[in-house]
Formats: C-alpha cells, sequence, structure tokens
C-alpha cells in the first residue's frame, strides 16, 4: 500500500498550487462581495491549459488522470469556492456531453475552444421543483422535421448568464421517468432560448446561477447527445466523477478554512497566552485534522480506484458524503474559533462558512447519499467474513 | 359617547380544521383569537371615543376561553369587558347568539354599536341585523367609512361594485368590513392593564333565559352535516393565443375565483 | 411543578407573538439587506412602551419578572435578530448601569428617553485585544481633579456609531487587571468620544456595529456608574445570568422561526411523487430538532424562574445559554439542508437564520470559557 502521490503528481500539486495562489486566492474576497463572473481569471487560466485536464493531449487536453483531476478541485477550492465551482464545471459536466457525443464540427466550434476557456460550457439539469428527483423532470424535448423543439424552465444552473453552450436535460417520454431522459446541446443565441433570473445567493458567489428559459427552442438533430432515453444512463457514466470532484472541492474547503483557524489560534491572545493553548481549542484543532485527513484518505483512495477502473459508486458516494460534511464542521469549527470576527466580513472565516453550504447538495444531498451508501452495503458488504 | 363593541372568539385562521367522524361535528385545532372583522370594529370604536370622548365597553359570549379575547381588547384600548359565559349557547345558532347578546344590551346605555361584518369560522353575517331588529335599531352593514356627529352617524357601505351612502339617527348598529380602519398594535400599558383586569362574567340565567332554549331540538337552525369542500384542481391550463388567453385569465380572476 | 406559563404570562406571550408578526416580521429581510439602522421601525415599536420592560412601573416601565422578559426576547428576535439586538440593548446592557447607579440628572437625560426610544444606548467592553479575556482592557480612566480622563478604543460595539450614550468599560489601574474596572457614563457630543470604523457583519445586520474612540474625554464625577471603585466585574455580575439566559431566549427566538420555515417546505416541497417530510431522514431532522428546542426552552424558563424567585442561578444560565445556542445552530443548519439550494438563495429567508445565529456562540460568553468556568464550578476549583 503505497499512500503517497507520484512524482508527477506531487509536482502537479506544487504548479497548481502555486498558479492559483498567485492568481485567484488574492480575488477570493472580490469575488465572493462582487458575485460576478472573474472573466480574466478564467481567460488566463484557460490559457494555461487547466479545462482540458480530463481530455486527451491530441485535442489540446492534459490527458490527466482522476487523481490529478481531484489534486486541481482541491486546490481550487483552497483558493476560492467560486471559481472551483466555476472551473469543475468547465472541466467535467459541462463539456463532458459534447466530448463524448459532439459531431466533429461542434467539437471543433465549441470543444477546442473551451479547452483553452475561449467558450464557457455549462449543464442544465434541475428545475425549479426537481432537484434530487432527475425523474421528474418537466423540460419537455419534442422530435420534429428538423431536430427537436425543447420547452421548459431550467434553476440554479451554473453560469448560465456566461455560458456559450448549454447541455440540457429534457424528456421525451415524461411517462418512463428516468427512463426518457436525453440530454440536449443549445448554443446561446438559439431562438427560443433565454436566460431568465439570477439567483442571488450567500454560498459560492462568482459562480452566477441562473435560470433558463426554452420557449418552443427548435435544436437540430445533432443536439441530441447521444440517444433518446440514454440521458441518466450517460449521466450515471460520469456521477461519480463528479462525486469525487465535490470531495476534492470540500477537502480544500476545509483545509484553506482549517489554516485560517490555526493561525488564529496560534496569534490570538487570551488570558495571555495564545487561545490555541487551551484544551477547549485543541480539541477543535484536533478533531478537525483528523476528519481533514480521513475525508483526504477517503476521496484520493475513490479517484485512485476510478484510476484502477475498479471504481464503484458507493465509494464515490462515501468520499463526497465526508468530505463535504468534514468541510462544513471545519467551516464552523474555525468561525468559533474566531469569536466574533468570525462575524466580520473582513475576515475569510464567514466566506468559508457560507461556502460550505454549497458543498452539500451540488452532487447529491448528504441524505440521498446516506440512502445509496446503505441499500449497496444492504446487498453486499465487504466487511462480511463469508 | 357610550360604544359598545360584539366581539367573537374564533378560531385561529391557520387552525386545522377536520370534520368529525359523525360528520355532524368539527374537531378543530384549539387555537384561538379575535374575529378579525370585530377588530376592526373594535378599531373604530377606539377611534370615535378618541374623536369624541366617552367609553368603550365590550362584550362577547363565549366558554372560558372567551376571556382572552376580551383581555385583547383591553389591551387594545377597551375601557370596560364583559363575558356572557355560556358554551351551548355559544355553540348555538345566529338566532340564539343574537337573543342572548341582545338581552345583555337592553341593560346598557349606548350610542353606537359596533361588531364586525361576519365571523369568519361560521361566516353567516346574520347575528348583528337580528339584534337591531331585537333592538328596534337601525342598521348599516359593510360599513368602510363612519363619521359621527350631533347624535347621528354618515355611514359609507361597500356593495359589489359601487358604494352606499347612508345618513342614520344614533343610536344604530354598524358592521365592520375590511377596508375600515387599520387595527392598532397594544401599547405596553394596555397590555399590563390587561394581564391585570378582572373581567366580569354574566351566565344566561342572569339574562333571564334558560339552558334548554339553546339545545339543538329548540333551535331555529340546525346543522345537519358538514361535507368537505371540493378539492380544487391544481393546475387550469387556458388554451388559445396570449390575447385571448390573457382575456380569459382576467375573467377567472374577477368573476369565477374573485380574487380581484 | 408547575411547568406552564401563567395565565398573565400566557396573554403577553400572545400579544408580544402578534405584534412581532405585525411590525416586526415584515420588515427583517428588508432590515437584513439594507443593513441600516431601521429608524422608521424603531420609531413606531418603541411607542408601544416594551423599552422599559424590565424597569419599574413608577418611572413608566413594566416591571416584568425574568420569565416575562425572556417571553419577550425570544419573540423579538424571532422577528428580525438585528432590529431585536437595538431594542435589547436599550431594555437592558446599554441603560442597566445608568439605571442603577447614575443620578436623577443622569437618568433624566438617558434613561428615561430610551426607555421612550429617544436615545439610543450602548454597552462598550469588547477591545481588539480583549473580548473573553476583560482584564486585558486597555481603556484607561484617570481621575483629573472632578473630572474623569477616559483613553482608548472599544470594538464591536453594537449600534455605538449611532448610540446616544454608552456605559463604558475602562481601568483605573492596568496593574490589577480584572480589579480595576468601572463602568463610565459617556454621551455623544462630549469632546473626544467618537465613532470610527463600522463593521460589516456576517449576520445581525440592521445593528450598526464598530469601534468607539475616547480620546481624552473629559466626563464628570458622577459618570461613575457605581457605588464604590473598582467594583466594575462585580456589578457586572447583577446581569450575567440574565445576559446569557436572554441570550438563549433569542437562540430560541431564532430557531423557532427556521423551525417554522422548515416545516413548511417538508410538507410542500416533492421529491419522487411525495412531500420531502414523508421521507424518515427528514422526519428524524424534526425530530431532533423538536426534542432540543423543548429541552432548551425548559432550561431557559427554568433558569429564569430561579432568578425571578431570586434563587442561585450561575450555573443555570450559563447551561440555559449554551445549550440553547448550540441547539439553534444545529436547527438552522438542518432547516438549510431540509430546504437544499433554496436554502442559500438570498430571497428565502433560510440563509439569514443561518447567519444571524453565529453571533449567538460567543454574546454572553464563548462555550469554550463557559464550558471551562461551569467545569471549575462543578468540581469545586
Amino acid at each position: 500500500m503505497d499512500f503517497s502521490l507520484t512524482t508527477e503528481q506531487k509536482f502537479f500539486r506544487e504548479q497548481v498550487s502555486r498558479s492559483l495562489q498567485r492568481i485567484v486566492a488574492p480575488l477570493a474576497d472580490s469575488i465572493d462581495k462582487s458575485d460576478v463572473f472573474p472573466r480574466d481569471m478564467f481567460n488566463e487560466l484557460g490559457s494555461l491549459g487547466y479545462y482540458g485536464i480530463r481530455y486527451p493531449t491530441e485535442i489540446g487536453g492534459m490527458g490527466a488522470d482522476c487523481i490529478m483531476f481531484t489534486i486541481l478541485a482541491e486546490e481550487l477550492a483552497r483558493a476560492s469556492i467560486g471559481f472551483a465551482a466555476i472551473v469543475t464545471m468547465q472541466c467535467l459536466m459541462g463539456t463532458d456531453f459534447i466530448y463524448r457525443f459532439g459531431t466533429e464540427a461542434q467539437k471543433e466550434r465549441l470543444l477546442i475552444p473551451a479547452i483553452k476557456g475561449g467558450k464557457i460550457g455549462t449543464i442544465a439539469f434541475t428545475e425549479p421543483d426537481c432537484g434530487s428527483d432527475l425523474g421528474g423532470i418537466r423540460t419537455r424535448a419534442v422530435k420534429n422535421d428538423t431536430g427537436y423543439v425543447l420547452t421548459g424552465r431550467k434553476l440554479w444552473i451554473t453560469d448560465g448568464d456566461v455560458a456559450d453552450f448549454v447541455t440540457v436535460a429534457a424528456t421525451t417520454d415524461p411517462g418512463k421517468r428516468l427512463g426518457g431522459i436525453g440530454f440536449f446541446l443549445v448554443e446561446k443565441g438559439t431562438p427560443g432560448f433565454s436566460v431568465g433570473q439570477k439567483i442571488e445567493k450567500i454560498s459560492a458567489r462568482g459562480a452566477a446561477t441562473m435560470e433558463l428559459i426554452f420557449d418552443e427552442c427548435q435544436v437540430s438533430a445533432d443536439s441530441l447527445m447521444g440517444e433518446e432515453g440514454k440521458g441518466t444512463k450517460y449521466l450515471n457514466d460520469i456521477l461519480s466523477e463528479i462525486r469525487i470532484m465535490i470531495a476534492g472541492l470540500g477537502l480544500g474547503l476545509a483545509k484553506s478554512a482549517f489554516v485560517s483557524g490555526l493561525r488564529y489560534a496560534r496569534e490570538r491572545e487570551a488570558f495571555g497566552k495564545p487561545i490555541g493553548t487551551f484544551q477547549l481549542i485543541e480539541e477543535k484543532i484536533a478533531e478537525m485534522e483528523v476528519r481533514i485527513r480521513a475525508a483526504e484518505f477517503l476521496t484520493y483512495h475513490a479517484a485512485w480506484l476510478k484510476d484502477q477502473g475498479s471504481l464503484t459508486g458507493k465509494e464515490a458516494a462515501v468520499a463526497k458524503f465526508y468530505s463535504t460534511e468534514t468541510a462544513c464542521f471545519v467551516v464552523d469549527e474555525v468561525s468559533r474559533i474566531h469569536g466574533a470576527y468570525g462575524l466580520a466580513e473582513e475576515y475569510p472565516a464567514q466566506r468559508y462558512f457560507r461556502d460550505g453550504r454549497f458543498l452539500l447538495f451540488g452532487g447529491g444531498t448528504s441524505e440521498i447519499l446516506k440512502t445509496i451508501i446503505a441499500k449497496d452495503t444492504m446487498k453486499k458488504c465487504d466487511f462480511e467474513i463469508n | 359617547m357610550n360604544i359598545l363593541v360584539l366581539v367573537k372568539q374564533v378560531p385561529d385562521p391557520e387552525a386545522l380544521v377536520e370534520i368529525a367522524a359523525s360528520g355532524r361535528d368539527l374537531n378543530i385545532e384549539p387555537k384561538f383569537s379575535i374575529n378579525l372583522f370585530d377588530e376592526f370594529a373594535l378599531e373604530e370604536a377606539l377611534r370615535i371615543k378618541e374623536k369624541h370622548g366617552g367609553k368603550v365597553k365590550v362584550i362577547s359570549l363565549g366558554g372560558p376561553k372567551t376571556i382572552e379575547a376580551l383581555r385583547t381588547a383591553i389591551a387594545m384600548g377597551a375601557d370596560e369587558a364583559v363575558l356572557i359565559e355560556d358554551e351551548a349557547f355559544a355553540a348555538s345558532d345566529g338566532y340564539n347568539t343574537a337573543l342572548v347578546l341582545s338581552k345583555a344590551l337592553e341593560k346598557e346605555v349606548f350610542d353606537v354599536i359596533l361588531t364586525g361584518r361576519q365571523a369568519i369560522d361560521a361566516d353567516r353575517g346574520e347575528v348583528p341585523q337580528m339584534i337591531a331588529q331585537f333592538l328596534g335599531l337601525p342598521h348599516v352593514g359593510v360599513v368602510v367609512k363612519l363619521d359621527i356627529s350631533d347624535g347621528k352617524a354618515t355611514a359609507e357601505s361597500s356593495l359589489e361594485g359601487a358604494k352606499e351612502i347612508i345618513e342614520v339617527g344614533l343610536p344604530a348598529v354598524f358592521t365592520a368590513q375590511k377596508g375600515l380602519n387599520e387595527p392598532r398594535v397594544p401599547l405596553i400599558t394596555g397590555v399590563m392593564k390587561a394581564m391585570k383586569v378582572q373581567i366580569p362574567k354574566v351566565s344566561v340565567e342572569d339574562l333571564g333565559l334558560t339552558r334548554d332554549m339553546a339545545v339543538p331540538e329548540s333551535s331555529k337552525t340546525r346543522i345537519v352535516r358538514y361535507l368537505p369542500p371540493k378539492k380544487r384542481p391544481a393546475v387550469q391550463l387556458i388554451p388559445g393565443e396570449p390575447r385571448e388567453a390573457a382575456a380569459e385569465a382576467v375573467r377567472l380572476l374577477a368573476d369565477v375565483e374573485r380574487v380581484i | 411543578m408547575d411547568f406552564a406559563f401563567t395565565e398573565e404570562q400566557q396573554f403577553f406571550k400572545r400579544i408580544i407573538t402578534d405584534t412581532v408578526d405585525r411590525m416586526v416580521v415584515p420588515k427583517a429581510r428588508e432590515i437584513d439587506e439594507k443593513d441600516e439602522f431601521p429608524w422608521e421601525l424603531w420609531k413606531d415599536f418603541t411607542k408601544l412602551g416594551y423599552l422599559g420592560l424590565r424597569y419599574p412601573e413608577e418611572i413608566g416601565g413594566m416591571n416584568a419578572d425574568p420569565v416575562t422578559a425572556m417571553i419577550f426576547y425570544e419573540q423579538i428576535a424571532r422577528g428580525s435578530v438585528g432590529f431585536a439586538q437595538s431594542v435589547i440593548m436599550n431594555i437592558l446592557m446599554g441603560t442597566y448601569f445608568v439605571y442603577r447607579f447614575g443620578s436623577q440628572a443622569i437618568k433624566e437625560r438617558c434613561l428615561y428617553p430610551a426607555m421612550r426610544g429617544e436615545k439610543v444606548a450602548t454597552m462598550c467592553f469588547t477591545e481588539d485585544q480583549s473580548g473573553s479575556d476583560l482584564s486585558a482592557t486597555r481603556t484607561t480612566a484617570v481621575k483629573d481633579g472632578n473630572e474623569w480622563v477616559i483613553n482608548g478604543t472599544k470594538m464591536w460595539i453594537t449600534n455605538g456609531p449611532v448610540a446616544d450614550f454608552a456605559t463604558v468599560l475602562a481601568t483605573t489601574d492596568l496593574s490589577l487587571g480584572a480589579k480595576g474596572l468601572n463602568f463610565f457614563l459617556v454621551e455623544k457630543g462630549t469632546p473626544g468620544f467618537s465613532p470610527g470604523q463600522v463593521l460589516d457583519k456576517l449576520g445581525c445586520r440592521g445593528t450598526i456595529t464598530g469601534e468607539l474612540v475616547f480620546d481624552n474625554v473629559r466626563i464628570p464625577e458622577e459618570n461613575l456608574l457605581g457605588a464604590e471603585l473598582n467594583k466594575g466585574i462585580e456589578y457586572l455580575g447583577e446581569i450575567l445570568d440574565e445576559v446569557r439566559v436572554m441570550t438563549g431566549a433569542m437562540a430560541m427566538g431564532i430557531a423557532q422561526a427556521a423551525y417554522d420555515e422548515g416545516l413548511e417546505y417538508a410538507r410542500k416541497r416533492i421529491a419522487f411523487g411525495k412531500p420531502i417530510g414523508s421521507y424518515q431522514l427528514i422526519r428524524a431532522k424534526f425530530a431532533d430538532m423538536a426534542t432540543e428546542m423543548e429541552a432548551s426552552r425548559l432550561l431557559i424558563y427554568s433558569a429564569a424562574w430561579k432568578m425571578k424567585e431570586k434563587l442561585p442561578s450561575r450555573i443555570e444560565a450559563a447551561m440555559a445559554k449554551m445549550f440553547a445556542t448550540e441547539t439553534c445552530c444545529k436547527v438552522v443548519d438542518e432547516v438549510t439542508r431540509i430546504w437544499g439550494a433554496n436554502a442559500f438563495a438570498n430571497e428565502y429567508n433560510p440563509q439569514r437564520h443561518f447567519r444571524d445565529a453565529r453571533f449567538l456562540l460567543y454574546g454572553g460568553g464563548t462555550h469554550e470559557i463557559l464550558k471551562d468556568f461551569m467545569g471549575r464550578l462543578l468540581i469545586g476549583k
């Protein structure tokens, strides 16, 4: 059991960390305050080639494995959750469908530029009445001679305001629920597709979450990504990867918050000593550190399993659940360590505290994940000695 | 000026209501408040007192819990309150309610009687008119504006799609409609007074009535059965071109749903 | 053991609940969004007379007992935390020492107007380097003839920048630590006394929290709020229990507001064909929240009752504050989870309760401090 990163992975982490701490971290507060898409930063990172991390080098990507992608997610989250949300969308959900199912022309026009940050991609499945229950989506895709007509509303769509292309989940057969879902590529400017309201929020600011409106939006036949009714399967193909990625985000948030709490505990004095020398603060530090280390192992173990080709849904669910709950535990304790300064906008503790919320449902709420884990274990558990 | 306000304690609008197994009774969550329309009446009474001087007295028919509604009235600024305590009569029909209240009112000196246009539980809106009849007084209903001067009143009644302006001599009965005023929030001095006040209770016998007049068999009306309201479909799609659909939507909202 | 409120207390609760629903709840979101002192609501609400809650009837107060006071604190916090803090500051911490030790002239100038809402009061303890550790206070008070000269900077002062008068904790002798602390009255307009930086905060928006600067501020002798010199910490002890239980009561107000939001959502939100309230994990959340809130309230009202009966309540007050606050933090967390993504949208309330709850963790004492203190008392040094 070699638990260490390879030399290549270590080098990658160092590079990524250095770049992000230089380019992104100093602007994290202003991204959070303004809640405006950080275009310059996005372009700069794009030109460094990060967005193609998962795609083959032949098309300008990095051909990296899951462990490296998770490292990227973690380091992004350490710098800024809002920015991390934008970039991970670009690297994975926002572009993967066009990568797997797009025509050459679509790839030329959208994917290749997206890899360099020239075009922004996002995915749209959540609807106002439909979050966890993907089978209940109501956006309809009706086949016609030219292709498909899309009608419906999406909500909570990351980067909906700036996206050049959207992969939209729609149903061709509502009766079939999960079995009727397909994904459709819709480009900005398509008649019938408009961007609606922005949801003002307290968490992951900088990554705008928008309403998207499809009003009899005509798309061509080759907008269908893959086959009708296979959407759920296509999503499931990347779902574990999404969950591991979010586990990486949780790790990054937990670590950055932890370090800020640690520094405060070292510097802040009361009763003549640094508060970190009092037992109750020591306890917090220990509890946080242990959980972060556990989350780290669970997350990278899942990533490693993926790279070995032996990942099951359960390990990904475990990683996501544990890492994000750890992040929320840490940001709570860190805000307590900061005392009243946990409330002050000029300290990052309150931003970490707010950002934790966002991790609790992207990729599945903790409640849903627990039931997934339990259902799987009820069928088979490797703790059992035959 | 002596102003008398009749209030009813009703179930809270948020209280859960279920039809009992027998079909002839309701199971209502025990959360109560002062009838909304009676609040407008009380507020108006307080304003009249502030303008013309005098006293506001509040009377209610109910069970022991009704004391709370009367305390609220005192907190808002009423000078006196009295509870006619009788659960049987309180649960009986509008005629019996009007009878009891009229008997109580006969003993009072008043220039104005104010009450809400209807109680939000029974929604019958019949008691004030019957009281006026029993006492031989004029009655003006659904009042949205009330001016008092020199022993007479000018009241504006809101009808559907029209207004009626009525001049009437006092004493008279007025029922308050929404829009008459905005009920005040009690001052802490009112709250303190209300917390400590002893509210006198009166029995129906004190008013010369007997219990058996309230039993269902000798009441003028009787509840036969309760039925649940029809469940409305969740969504009604309005077909047609935008122009026609919009016109139809307005028609539905105004004439069918009556929300505009 | 009679666990019920008296009929009077029940009536008071209904009235204040209704008053808060009508006047405060509709303004809560705006107060949070604007983050400005809500002068209009302040004027309307203070007219009702509640700022005199704890002071005797003879001076226009309500003479409410601690239990009744807790009912008030809970409801006002349920309405709007930002507004509640300002109200409660005038009711208690900002005026108590003036009431207790101020001369008649001082009372006429400060206390009575504060009770009417005509003046805003505040209390200044915290400094940049001293929060939990009051002995590290560096604001000094030096006697010069028949005046005191105050020098220092206070931080995190609720409504400091808009206050008309402040009760300031200062030391007459830095070497004495906590034993040199006293309360002084400083009024707006006194030369050398000025507001400093205002802080932007995560929660409790609507109060103006900031720095207060004392630069050779000269105040008359009678502005020492105390019968004897250097007894500040002892005097603080007179209201410490109430401040702690009050914090617990506020925690319940916030928790109730959040809980009610969670309930509505669990009933209405459909997933997989059913309201999410039909699922075990969601049901369990409500069971846990309701149980802990009930336990919190019992601790709060029992501590308040002990205070009312003048029984020892130091440990009970600390317990009530801690337990209720931890409960509130759990409740506002669970409610955001129940609400899913909608929880962090600004247009809904759960995110505001989530942010507002944080101040409870240190107001009235951080839990780390309280646990150490309680443990010490329980174990006996």
